[in-house]
């Protein structure tokens, strides 16, 4: 086969991969600008004051001097000692970095460990898999203990 | 309800990516034969085959297992791995028989962990299990009657006709170690509580198993003469200390003990000092221990910028043209364009790594991922550096392209581990099995 056939399809091939490497650049600048992937679809509907109401809540119970304060669950919330968790125990040291989460899912709340050293406690026994919560229910971490409600 | 559209659209784009990396692997496989005998290569439709067989087997598995997963990283390595083989084919077809072997349990193993690691969250609870996993790789090669020494390195292991380097797993494995045990000293280690010299340093019993695990692996790996390896090592741990604790310190920390222990290594091993003397000036040992280095760069010389073409060159000149050499191989028969090519998609495959890790909302997939991102950038930059003397040869594989079994299923596992992070970014940790 002549030189010259040999020296086109090469470039044509050289082309190809060049074509390619544009559309990853191409997919990539997309998915930065972040919205025309998403864009076809409707916005999520603010949540409406009842469905906030009907929400779950941590309240916590023990220790006395935090006695009051609610947490909403809205989607989920991390327990733990680290400063990035929604809930941070950072004084207490039986409580590990991430301990545990809880998170709603089709209008039920669920708890699950997130591999705490120390345990999660629900009503006194020890979580092991996630677990649903129901009104009333008592999570205990660390030294300090919430109450379920919503 | 974002999730779905955005998996469908990195699912098309995937497709379509990978139509165009399959026609480059069968279009420079065709190319090659047409320069070397003016026919279309005999197995043409089994390459086509085997090409199409295996990335679209990939595909469905993410299609099935990690929907929501990043759609450029695997069309990337793809790629490369279609530009590697082809180059591979060309050079030595026997290599190239073995190689397309470990293509395929290379993708064997990508499918595999996507199966079976369904959550992040598995690999992170056994780190320790993986730290020791780790060690003993590394160590298995010095073990009498297993190991084995090829081309002066002892690193390989021998079980019955089974070649591999155990070393590969070990990298995968000590980087989930790091990324685990960092994320949980995290604090302890950039707050800092002993001063010395008005500066603050974390105590060292927080830095102890981390300086144990990293001095270990170093020293087993300067034992077995792989610097390569050790290099990555020391320099994907000092950037993953970094990126965990956002002190510069330990930038410069490493970058101390690396002059340290280079210094050491050049005083103590003859092998380091030939390195450096080729590096500074190979040419007056052209045909000694220079060869390999003068033999690279008149591959690049010759190819000029657009490459004598695919099957013109003689690449074979080249020792090791097929492992640690193929760049300048590619280097030789696609010129700068195609190297410019090779270059540009590992800066693609390094970005789409690291953006893996910055949307990624868990502390433990973006330090992992960050490393990863970091093994892969680094591997690059340590071997084209070093055949194009940039920075003194060590010898190290070029990842997905280089001929080398253990490594490319090492990069595959790699990969998968990357798309498993990307697709919990979006769609969150598997669903619970839920107790009633």
């Amino acid at each position: 086969m002549s030189e010259g056939v040999l020296t086109v399809l090469k470039f044509c091939l050289l082309a190809l991969v060049y074509l390619f490497l544009a559309r990853v650049v191409w997919v990539v600048g997309l998915e930065l600008r972040g919205t025309p992937v998403a864009a076809d679809v409707p916005p999520e509907p603010a949540p409406s004051r009842s469905s906030r109401r009907r929400s779950y809540r941590l309240t916590i119970v023990e220790p006395a001097s935090e006695r009051g304060s609610a947490y909403v669950v809205d989607g989920e919330l991390t327990i733990g000692r680290a400063g990035g968790c929604h809930i941070t125990l950072s004084s207490d040291t039986f409580v590990s970095q991430v301990h545990a989460r809880v998170f709603e899912r089709d209008g039920d709340a669920y708890l699950e460990d997130l591999g705490s050293t120390n345990g999660t406690f629900l009503n006194g026994a020890q979580v092991t898999e996630t677990t649903r919560l129901k009104r009333g229910d008592h999570v205990q971490i660390g030294e300090t203990e919430f109450e379920v409600a919503r | 309800m974002r999730t779905p559209t955005l998996a469908r659209h990195r699912r098309n784009v995937e497709i379509t990516l990978g139509l165009l990396t399959i026609i480059v692997t069968v279009g420079g496989y065709v190319l090659v034969a047409l320069a070397k005998n003016s026919t279309l290569p005999p197995d043409l439709y089994l390459l086509l085959a085997a090409v199409v067989g295996l990335y679209v087997l990939a595909h469905l598995t993410i299609r099935r297992f990690a929907p929501a997963a990043d759609g450029t990283l695997l069309p990337l390595a793809a790629l490369l791995n279609g530009i590697g083989f082809v180059t591979i084919a060309r050079l030595d077809r026997n290599l190239a028989r073995i190689q397309s072997v470990w293509v395929a349990v290379g993708v064997a193993a990508f499918i595999a962990t996507l199966v079976l690691v369904r959550d992040s969250r598995m690999v992170e609870r056994y780190r320790y299990t993986f730290a020791l996993l780790g060690i003993l790789c590394l160590l298995l090669p010095l073990v009498p009657g297993v190991g084995q020494q090829i081309n002066g390195a002892r690193l390989w292991v021998r079980f019955g006709a089974l070649n591999f380097q155990p070393g590969e797993a070990a990298k995968v494995l000590l980087v989930i170690f790091f990324a685990a045990y960092l994320v949980d000293k995290r604090e302890l280690l950039s707050s800092g509580s002993v001063r010395v010299a008005g500066m603050y340093f974390p105590a060292l019993r927080h830095l102890g198993p981390l300086m144990l695990a990293w001095g270990f692996s170093i020293i087993v790996m300067v034992q077995e003469k792989d610097l390569g390896s050790s290099l990555l090592f020391f320099a994907v741990f000092s950037a993953m200390l970094y990126m965990a604790t956002n002190r510069g310190v330990y930038l410069l920390g490493g970058l101390v003990l690396f002059v340290i222990g280079a210094v050491i290594a050049y005083h103590l091993f003859t092998h380091v000092q030939v390195r450096v003397t080729t590096w500074i000036n190979p040419w007056p040992k052209a045909r000694g221990e220079g060869y390999q280095i003068t033999q690279s760069w008149f591959a690049f010389g010759t190819g000029g910028v657009a490459g004598t073409g695919l099957g013109l060159g003689s690449p074979d000149k080249i020792p090791n043209a097929a492992t640690d050499f193929i760049f300048s191989a590619i280097g030789e028969e696609l010129g700068l364009v195609g190297t410019m090519a090779i270059v540009l998609s590992y800066v693609l495959l390094v970005g789409s790594a690291f953006r893996v890790a910055v949307d990624s909302v868990r502390n433990f997939s973006k330090l992992f991922a960050a490393g990863l991102a970091t093994i892969f950038g680094i591997q690059t930059l340590i071997i084209m550096g070093g055949v194009t003397r940039l920075i003194p040869l060590t010898g190290i594989t070029l990842p997905f392209v280089s001929y080398g079994g253990s490594s490319l299923v090492a990069n595959f596992v790699l990969l998968a581990l990357l798309l498993r992070i990307s697709h919990e970014t979006v769609a969150g940790p598997p669903p619970p099995r839920v107790r009633a």
